[in-house]
C-alpha cells in the first residue's frame, strides 16, 4: 500500500511517452515496418499499456477514441480523470495506484472489466453508468461498510468480484452476505462459489433479502408507472391536446383568478360554477378526443407517405443497381479485350467505345435519378397539400370547440354578474343573511367594484382559453411546417448524395480507363 | 317451292342420319324392339358378319381348368344350398319368369350362376362383405388397384353372354385369376366391407374395357399434375404511390406487334391441333362390330357413404375410376349388392349418361326383394314423409306375401389375404401393363435383387419401339435410391434419393459415372454440416451453392486448370487439378456494416490477383470494390517490397480514412491469402467428396443391398435368429421349471407336518427313507428285467423243444418261420441281457448319485453336514 514516493520523479503523460508506448506495442515484423513508414494514429490504437511509468496524472488520452483496453497499473495515480473520451473502453486496469474515490467513469458505458485493486478506495459508488460490468476487482482497499455490497446488486452482468484485503472481508459474515445479496455472482475473491454455500447463505439472509427485493420491486413498479405516464403525456403532446382530458384547463382558469375565488362564496355561485365546470370539461374532453383522432389520421397519412416514398426509392435503386451490374459485366469484358489487344489503333478505338459506354451509363443513371426526383416531388407536394388541409381542418374544429367554451364562459359571466348585482342590491338593503368573509364583503362596496371584479375574473378566464388555443394552433402549425421542411430537405439531401455517388463512380471508372490508357504504352 | 323441297329433303336426311346413328348405338333394354323394322337382308348381313367374326373361344369354356380347383376341400356351404337359399332361388326364378314375360325382348337376367361345385347360387349371396385388416385397403382407390394388381384377367368365354359360372372370391383369390365378374364381385365385397355403398353391375362395355386394353389410355403416371397458376394479387396502389414515368412508345406499333404475335400463335395453335387430330386418328381403332353387345361387369359406388361426393364407376379390371358419363360404359342390365338385386328399366340409348342411380325409384329400377333398408326414392322432405307412410302401409300389406323375405347370408367363406400375398400383390409378383405409348411393369418388393418395384417406359410411337424415357422406382435400397429417371433422347440420368443417404444426396443428375463430367448433385442441406445445397460440375468447373452457414457463404465457383504432370514418385497421391479461378459469394452478414461486408471475392490464382466486391448499402446503388495485386516482391535496390499503394486498387463509395492505410491493406491482404489457401483446400475436398460419392454409388449399384425393416419379421434374418434363440431359451427355461416342480423329496416331505422346520433326526430318516425307496426301485427294475429275460429264454427253450420233436414233419415255410422266430428271440434275449448288465453296472452309481444329491439338497444339507 505504502509505496515509496520520490524514488523516481512523477512523470507526465506527454506525447512522447504515448508515442513510444504505441510504437513498442504496435504491429511486428513486416507490418511493423509498414507501420513505422506511415506512423500510427492514436485513434487507430486498440490497446495501450502504460504500467510502471510513475504516472501521477492521467492526461493526453483524448485522441485514443477507439481504445478498447487500457492498462495504467502500478503508477501513482491519485484521481481517475481524463478518460471521458474513451467511450469504447472495455477493459480498464487501474490497480496499484493511489486512488481514493471512484469517479470519472460515467461515460465508459462499454466497460466490462474494471480493476481497482490495491488503492485507497473506501466506498463503492459512481459506477452507475457501467451497465455491462462483468468483472470488478476491488481487493486491497479500504472498504469498511457492508452496505456497499447492496449497491452492486444493480449490475446484472457482474459475475466476478474480488474484495479481499478490505476491512469488510474480515467480518465473520462476509462471504455469506455476498453470496446472499449477489446471487448471480460466480467467482468471489478468485474462487468459484459453491452452490451449496450459496443456498445456505440464501436461507440465512432470506428475510432481509425478501424485504429488499420487495422494496426493489416496488421501486421498479413505480418507475414503470412513471414511465407509462410520461409516455402517455408525450403521446398527448404529439396530438397537441395534453391536459385536456380533465378539468386541468378549468382549474388553471381559477388559479390566478382571485376575484373568481372570492365570488364563489356568493349564494348560488357554487352550483353555477359546478355546472359550468361540468360543461366546460365536456368540451375539453371533446377537443381531446378529436385531437387524438386527428393525430392518428395524420400519423397514418405520414406512414403511408413514408412507405410509398421508401418503396419508390428502393425500386429506383434496384434499377440503378441492375444497370450498374450489367454495365460492369460488359465493362470487365471490354477491359480484358483491351488488355489482350496489341494493335494500338484498335486499342484506341476500344477505349473510345468504353468511354462512350461510361457516358451512356452516366446518362442512364442520371435519367433514372431525375425521373425519381420528379416522381417524388409530385408525391411530396401532394402529401404537403393533404397534411396542410388536415391540420387546417383540425385547427378549425378546435377553434369552433374553443368558441363553445368561450360562449360558456360568457354565459357564466352574465349569470355571475346577475347574481353579483342581486347580492349587491341585497347588501345595500341589508337583507343578506349569509355571512361572507371580510374580503368578499369588501367587493360589495359599490356597483363598479363588483362589476370590475366580475369582469376581471371573466377576462382572466378568457385569456386562459385564448392562450391554450393559441398554443395549440402555433404548435400544430409549427409541427406541420417542420415536417414539410424536413421532407423537402431530406429529399434534397438524398438527391445530392445520389448525384455525388453517381459522379464519383463514373469518375472512378473513367480514371481507371485513363490509367489503362497511360499504362499501356509503357508496357 | 324449290327451297321448300330442299328443306324437306334436308329434314328427311337428318332423320335418316339420326336413325342410322341410333341403330349404331346399342341399347340393351330396347335394342331388339327398336330393330324390328330390320329387313331380312340386313339380318342376313348381320348373320354373315357374325359368322365371319372369330370369337376367341378358349379350348376350355371354363375360366379355370377343372382340375385346379380342389372341390373336396371346400366347406359344405359351397356344395349345397341351405333351405333359405333354395327359397331364394325359387324367388329368383319366379322373378325371372315374370321378367321374361313382361320384357320378352331383353336378355335373360344374370341371377344364379353355378359356383365351382356346380351348385346354383344367387349372385347377391356371392358377395361377402369383408373389411381387410390392411389400412392400405381402406380406401376405394387402393382397393381397386389391389384387385386389379392381384388378379389376372381372363376374358369371358362368350363375350356376348354373362358367364355360366361365378366362383366364390376365395377360390378366385387362390387361383389369382378371373373374369370381369369375379373381379367386380371381389372388389364389391371389399368396398362394402369398408363401408362404401357399392354395387356389382352386369352391363355392356366397350372393347377396350372388356379386354382391359389400356393402350388408348394415357398412363396415369405420365400425366403431370397441372400446376396451379397462382395469380398474384396486386395490392391496390397506395395513396402516395408514385406515378410511372410517361410511356413514350408508340401505341400503334405495339398493337401491330401484338397482332403479329397473335397470328403466329394462331398458326402454331392450328398446327398443334392438326397434329393432335392426326394423332387421335392414328390411335382410334377400327369400329367394333360387337359394339354395345359385349357383356362386362364393373362396380358402381353411390354417393353418400364414406363421404363420397359423387356417384362413380370403378372398372375392377384396370382399377380405374370413371364418371358415369364415360363413353366406355354402354349400358346396364342389372345391378346387385349383398342385400338386393335391381333391374334397370331405363333406356340406355345414350349409354349410361342419362341413367339416374336412384335405386328407390321403382319405375327406373325394378327391385327383387322388398328389403327393409332399401334406398328410398329421393324426393323433397315433405313428400318423403308421405311416401314413407304409404310405403309402410304397402310394406305391411306385402309382408304377408313371400316378398317379406331378406337375403340369405353369403355362402362364401371369409375372404382372407395373407400378408405375403398382400405384399406380393401381382401373380408371381410381376405384372406388365400397356398404356398409350407407355409400358408399366410392376414387381413385388424384394423380388428384384436391386430393389426395383416399378418401371415406366415411355415410347415415342404407338408400336413401342422407340424408347423416350424410362422411370424406375426402387424400394428398400441401401443407398436410399427412390427413383431413377433415364431420358433416352438426351442421355441424362436423374436419380432421386430419400433422406438418409450417407452424404445426404437428394438428386443426382448425370450422363456418366465418370468423374469430372457434367453432373448436378443436390443435397438435403439440413443434414449436411457444411450446408451444401447443390453442386454442379462441368468438365472444368465446379459450382457449389450453400445455405445457412455461419460464414454466410452462398456460392462457390471454381474453374480448374489443366492437370499438372506429376513425377511418378508420388503417383500414389491423388493428383488434383489446380484451381485457376475461385469465385465466392456471400450473403449479407447483418452484424457488419454493408460497406465492410464482402459480397463477392474472386481469387485469380495464376495472376495472384484478388478481387473483392462488397455489399451495397441500402441507400446506395454502387458498392465498394477492392483489388489486390501481388507482383514483384523485390524493388530495384533488391529490398523486399512489402506493400505499395498500387498493389491495392480500391473504389469506395464513401471514402474512409483507415482503409487508405497501407497497414490496413497489408493486413487485409494477408488475411485474404490465408483464405485463398482455405478455399483451394475446400475445392480439393469437394473434388474428393465427389469421387467418394461416385464410388459409393457404384459400389451400391453392384452390391444391391436391400435394407430390411426391423419390423419385417419374415425377412429380417437377424431378428429371426434372435427371436428363435429367445424362443429356445424360453423353452428351456420352461423345461427347467417343469423339472423343478418335480420334487423327488415331495412324497417323503408330505408325511411330515407342513410348515415346520426339519429336525436332524427327521432329516436323517428322510434321507434313509429316500435312499431305501430308491434302492427298492432299482431292485424292482432289475427283477423286472430278469423276469422278462427268463420268460424269453423259457419260451425259446419251449420252441426249440417243439422244433426238435416235430422237425421231420415240418414244411419248409414253418421251418423258415421257426428260424426267424429264433433269431428274433435271440436278439431280444441279448438285448435284455445287455440291459440287465448295464442296470447292474449303473445301479450303484445312481444310488451314490442320489446320496450325493441328498447331501447337497438345500433342505437337508445343513442338517446332514453337521452329522457327516
Amino acid at each position: 500500500m505504502n509505496r515509496m514516493y520520490g524514488s523516481m520523479e512523477p512523470r507526465v503523460m506527454d506525447d512522447d511517452m504515448l508515442k513510444v508506448a504505441v510504437g513498442e506495442q504496435g504491429p511486428r515484423e513486416e507490418a511493423g515496418q509498414l507501420a513505422k513508414q506511415e506512423g500510427i494514429l492514436f485513434k487507430d490504437v486498440l490497446s495501450l499499456q502504460l504500467d510502471f511509468q510513475n504516472i501521477l496524472r492521467i492526461d493526453n488520452l483524448w485522441q485514443f477514441e477507439n481504445l478498447r483496453k487500457l492498462q495504467l497499473d502500478n503508477n501513482i495515480i491519485e484521481r481517475i480523470e481524463g478518460l471521458e473520451n474513451l467511450i469504447h473502453l472495455v477493459w480498464l486496469d487501474l490497480s496499484f495506484n493511489n486512488i481514493e474515490a471512484i469517479e470519472g467513469l460515467d461515460t465508459l458505458v462499454n466497460l466490462e472489466d474494471l480493476s481497482l485493486f490495491n488503492n485507497r478506495i473506501s466506498k463503492i459508488d459512481s459506477l452507475d453508468a457501467l451497465v455491462k460490468l462483468q468483472v470488478l476487482s476491488l481487493g486491497n482497499n479500504q472498504i469498511g461498510n457492508m452496505m456497499n455490497i447492496i449497491y452492486l446488486r444493480k449490475f446484472k452482468c457482474l459475475r466476478t468480484l474480488s474484495l479481499s484485503g478490505n476491512p469488510i472481508a474480515e467480518a465473520e459474515d462476509y462471504k455469506m452476505f455476498i453470496y446472499a445479496y449477489l446471487p448471480d455472482l460466480v467467482y468471489l475473491d478468485f474462487r468459484r462459489i459453491d452452490e451449496h454455500a450459496k443456498e445456505l447463505a440464501e436461507m440465512k439472509h432470506q428475510y432481509s433479502i425478501d424485504e429488499l427485493k420487495h422494496r426493489e420491486n416496488q421501486m421498479q413498479i413505480r418507475q414503470e408507472e412513471e414511465q407509462a405516464r410520461r409516455m402517455k403525456l408525450e403521446e398527448h403532446k404529439m396530438a397537441f391536446v395534453e391536459h385536456l382530458d380533465g378539468s386541468y384547463l378549468f382549474d388553471s382558469m381559477y388559479v390566478e383568478d382571485v376575484e373568481g375565488g372570492k365570488l364563489s362564496y356568493l349564494p348560488g355561485v357554487g352550483e353555477l360554477v359546478g355546472a359550468y365546470k361540468d360543461k366546460f370539461v365536456i368540451i375539453c374532453l371533446n377537443i381531446f378526443e378529436y385531437g387524438l383522432k386527428q393525430q392518428e389520421k395524420r400519423k397514418a397519412e405520414l406512414d403511408t407517405f413514408n412507405e410509398c416514398i421508401h418503396e419508390a426509392i428502393q425500386e429506383n435503386q434496384e434499377q440503378g443497381r441492375l444497370k450498374i451490374a450489367k454495365f460492369e459485366e460488359e465493362h470487365l469484358m471490354n477491359l480484358n479485350t483491351i488488355r489482350e489487344e496489341t494493335d494500338l489503333l484498335n486499342i484506341e478505338k476500344k477505349i473510345m467505345e468504353c468511354s462512350e459506354d461510361i457516358t451512356e451509363l452516366f446518362n442512364v443513371l442520371m435519367t433514372l435519378e431525375m425521373q425519381l426526383v420528379e416522381q417524388l416531388e409530385e408525391a411530396i407536394n401532394m402529401f404537403e397539400r393533404n397534411i396542410i388541409d388536415l391540420v387546417g381542418l383540425f385547427i378549425e374544429n378546435v377553434q369552433s370547440l374553443m368558441a363553445q367554451g368561450r360562449d360558456l364562459e360568457n354565459h357564466h359571466h352574465e349569470k355571475l354578474l346577475e347574481i353579483a348585482i342581486n347580492t349587491l342590491e341585497k347588501t345595500a338593503k341589508g337583507e343578506l343573511d349569509e355571512d361572507l368573509p371580510e374580503d368578499v364583503r369588501a367587493l360589495f362596496v359599490d356597483k363598479d367594484t363588483i362589476v370590475n371584479a366580475v369582469g376581471a375574473s371573466h377576462d382572466i378566464h378568457l385569456l386562459k382559453i385564448d392562450n391554450r388555443e393559441d398554443e395549440l394552433v402555433t404548435r400544430v402549425n409549427s409541427w406541420c411546417t417542420h415536417l414539410v421542411d424536413k421532407i423537402h430537405r431530406d429529399e434534397v439531401m438524398r438527391n445530392c448524395k445520389r448525384v455525388k455517388e453517381i459522379n464519383q463512380y463514373i469518375d472512378h471508372m473513367q480514371s481507371e480507363l485513363d490509367n489503362l490508357e497511360c499504362g499501356d504504352p509503357i508496357d | 317451292m324449290e327451297v321448300l323441297r330442299e328443306k324437306v329433303e334436308e329434314e328427311e336426311a337428318a332423320e335418316r342420319e339420326e336413325a342410322a346413328e341410333r341403330s349404331e348405338k346399342m341399347r340393351p333394354a330396347e335394342v331388339w324392339k327398336e330393330e324390328t323394322p330390320m329387313t331380312q337382308e340386313m339380318l342376313r348381313d348381320l348373320e354373315k358378319k357374325l359368322s365371319e367374326m372369330e370369337i376367341p373361344t378358349p379350348a376350355d369354356p371354363l375360366t379355370f381348368p377343372k382340375d385346379t380347383i380342389d372341390i373336396s376341400m371346400l366347406p359344405q356351404s359351397y356344395k349345397t344350398n341351405s333351405p333359405k337359399e333354395e327359397l331364394m332361388l325359387q324367388v329368383a326364378d319366379n322373378f325371372s319368369r315374370q321378367y321374361s314375360h313382361l320384357c320378352p325382348d331383353r336378355m335373360p337376367l344374370f341371377l344364379h350362376p353355378l359356383n365351382e361345385c356346380e351348385v346354383p347360387k344367387f349372385v347377391s349371396t356371392t358377395i361377402r362383405p369383408t373389411l381387410m385388416p390392411y389400412p392400405d385397403l381402406y380406401n376405394w382407390d387402393s382397393c381397386a388397384q389391389f384387385v386389379s394388381d392381384f388378379l389376372t384377367m381372363v376374358p369371358l368365354p362368350d363375350p356376348l353372354k354373362p358367364p355360366a359360372h361365378l366362383y366364390s372370391s376365395t377360390t378366385v383369390l387362390k387361383c389369382q385369376k378371373g373374369n370381369c365378374f369375379d373381379f367386380s364381385t371381389l372388389l364389391c365385397s371389399m368396398l362394402i366391407g369398408s363401408g362404401y355403398d357399392a354395387y356389382c353391375i352386369n352391363g355392356y362395355g366397350s372393347w377396350d374395357l372388356c379386354h382391359m386394353d389400356l393402350t388408348r389410355e394415357v398412363c396415369p403416371l405420365t400425366v403431370k399434375p397441372k400446376e396451379k397458376v397462382k395469380k398474384e394479387e396486386k395490392p391496390p396502389p397506395k395513396k402516395y404511390a408514385i406515378k410511372p414515368p410517361r410511356d413514350l412508345t408508340s401505341r400503334f406499333e405495339q398493337e401491330q406487334e401484338a397482332k403479329r404475335q397473335e397470328e403466329i400463335r394462331a398458326h402454331e395453335e392450328k398446327l398443334r391441333r392438326e397434329a393432335e387430330e392426326r394423332l387421335l386418328e392414328a390411335t382410334k381403332m377400327k369400329p367394333d362390330p360387337l359394339h354395345g353387345l359385349r357383356v362386362h361387369s364393373w362396380v358402381l359406388v353411390l354417393s353418400g357413404k364414406r363421404e363420397v361426393p359423387e356417384t362413380f364407376f370403378i372398372d375392377a379390371l384396370s382399377g380405374r375410376s370413371y364418371s358415369p358419363q364415360d363413353d366406355h360404359f354402354l349400358g346396364i342390365e342389372s345391378l346387385w349388392n349383398h342385400k338386393n338385386y335391381w333391374v334397370n328399366m331405363q333406356d340406355c340409348w345414350n349409354y349410361c349418361k342419362d341413367l339416374v342411380f336412384d335405386l328407390g325409384d321403382p319405375v327406373r329400377w325394378e327391385y327383387m326383394l322388398l328389403g327393409t333398408d332399401k334406398p328410398y326414392l329421393s324426393l323433397t322432405e315433405e313428400d318423403d314423409d308421405d311416401l314413407n307412410d304409404e310405403d309402410d302401409v304397402e310394406a305391411l300389406g306385402k309382408e304377408d306375401e313371400d316378398k317379406s323375405f331378406d337375403m340369405p347370408p353369403s355362402w362364401v367363406q371369409q375372404i382372407e389375404i395373407t400378408p405375403e400375398e398382400f405384399e406380393t400383390r401381382c401373380p408371381n409378383g410381376k405384372k406388365v401393363l400397356h398404356y398409350q405409348r407407355a409400358q408399366l411393369e410392376k414387381w413385388a418388393p424384394y423380388l428384384n435383387p436391386n430393389g426395383l418395384v416399378c418401371r415406366l417406359t415411355t415410347y415415342e410411337d404407338l408400336e413401342y419401339t422407340k424408347v423416350l424415357e424410362i422411370k424406375e422406382w426402387y424400394q428398400n435400397r441401401g443407398d436410399m435410391l427412390e427413383l431413377r429417371h433415364i431420358n433416352k433422347s438426351t442421355g441424362l440420368i436423374i436419380d432421386y434419393f430419400k433422406p438418409g443417404h450417407p452424404q445426404a444426396l437428394r438428386v443426382h443428375t448425370y450422363k456418366s459415372m465418370e468423374p469430372e463430367m457434367d453432373r448436378v448433385m443436390e443435397f438435403y442441406e439440413v443434414a449436411r454440416v457444411d450446408g451444401l445445397i447443390k453442386r454442379e460440375e462441368t468438365p472444368n468447373t465446379m459450382t457449389e451453392y450453400y445455405q445457412g452457414r455461419p460464414d454466410f457463404l452462398a456460392y462457390r465457383h471454381i474453374i480448374f486448370g489443366p492437370r499438372v504432370k506429376k513425377l511418378p514418385l508420388n503417383s500414389t497421391d491423388s493428383n488434383p487439378r489446380p484451381p485457376v479461378k475461385i469465385t465466392e459469394r456471400f450473403y449479407r452478414n447483418p452484424e457488419k456494416p454493408a460497406d465492410d461486408d464482402v459480397a463477392e471475392r474472386v481469387f485469380l490464382t495464376t495472376e495472384e490477383r484478388i478481387q473483392l466486391r462488397y455489399h451495397c448499402r441500402s441507400d446506395h446503388i454502387t458498392s465498394n470494390k477492392r483489388e489486390f495485386l501481388r507482383r514483384t516482391e523485390v524493388d530495384s535496390k533488391g529490398n523486399k517490397i512489402i506493400m505499395t499503394p498500387d498493389m491495392c486498387i480500391s473504389f469506395e463509395v464513401e471514402p474512409m480514412e483507415h482503409t487508405k492505410k497501407l497497414l490496413y491493406q497489408y493486413e487485409t491482404m494477408m488475411q485474404l491469402k490465408n483464405e485463398e489457401k482455405l478455399s483451394k483446400h475446400q475445392a480439393w475436398e469437394s473434388e474428393l467428396e465427389v469421387l467418394e460419392i461416385l464410388k459409393l454409388l457404384e459400389e451400391e449399384e453392384e452390391a444391391h443391398t436391400l435394407t430390411i425393416s426391423i419390423y419385417d419379421t419374415k425377412r429380417n434374418e437377424k431378428s429371426k435368429e434372435y427371436r428363435e434363440a429367445m424362443e429356445r431359451v424360453m423353452h428351456e427355461e420352461h423345461l427347467r421349471q417343469m423339472e423343478a416342480q418335480l420334487d423327488y423329496l415331495a412324497p417323503f416331505l408330505a408325511q411330515l407336518p407342513p410348515g415346520e422346520k426339519l429336525m436332524r433326526w427327521q432329516a436323517m430318516r428322510l434321507k434313509d427313507e429316500c435312499l431305501s425307496d430308491f434302492k427298492q426301485r432299482l431292485i424292482d427294475k432289475a427283477n423286472l428285467i430278469q423276469a422278462r429275460f427268463e420268460k424269453e429264454t423259457q419260451e425259446l427253450q419251449k420252441k426249440q423243444q417243439w422244433y426238435q420233436e416235430n422237425q421231420v414233419a415240418l414244411s419248409p415255410e414253418d421251418e423258415d418261420l421257426y428260424l426267424s422266430y429264433c433269431s428274433q428271440a435271440m436278439f431280444r434275449i441279448r438285448i435284455l441281457e445287455q440291459r440287465l448288465n448295464r442296470h447292474k453296472e449303473l445301479a450303484p452309481l445312481k444310488y451314490l448319485a442320489l446320496e450325493e444329491k441328498l447331501h447337497k439338497d438345500p433342505r437337508l444339507a445343513e442338517l446332514l453336514k453337521v452329522f457327516g
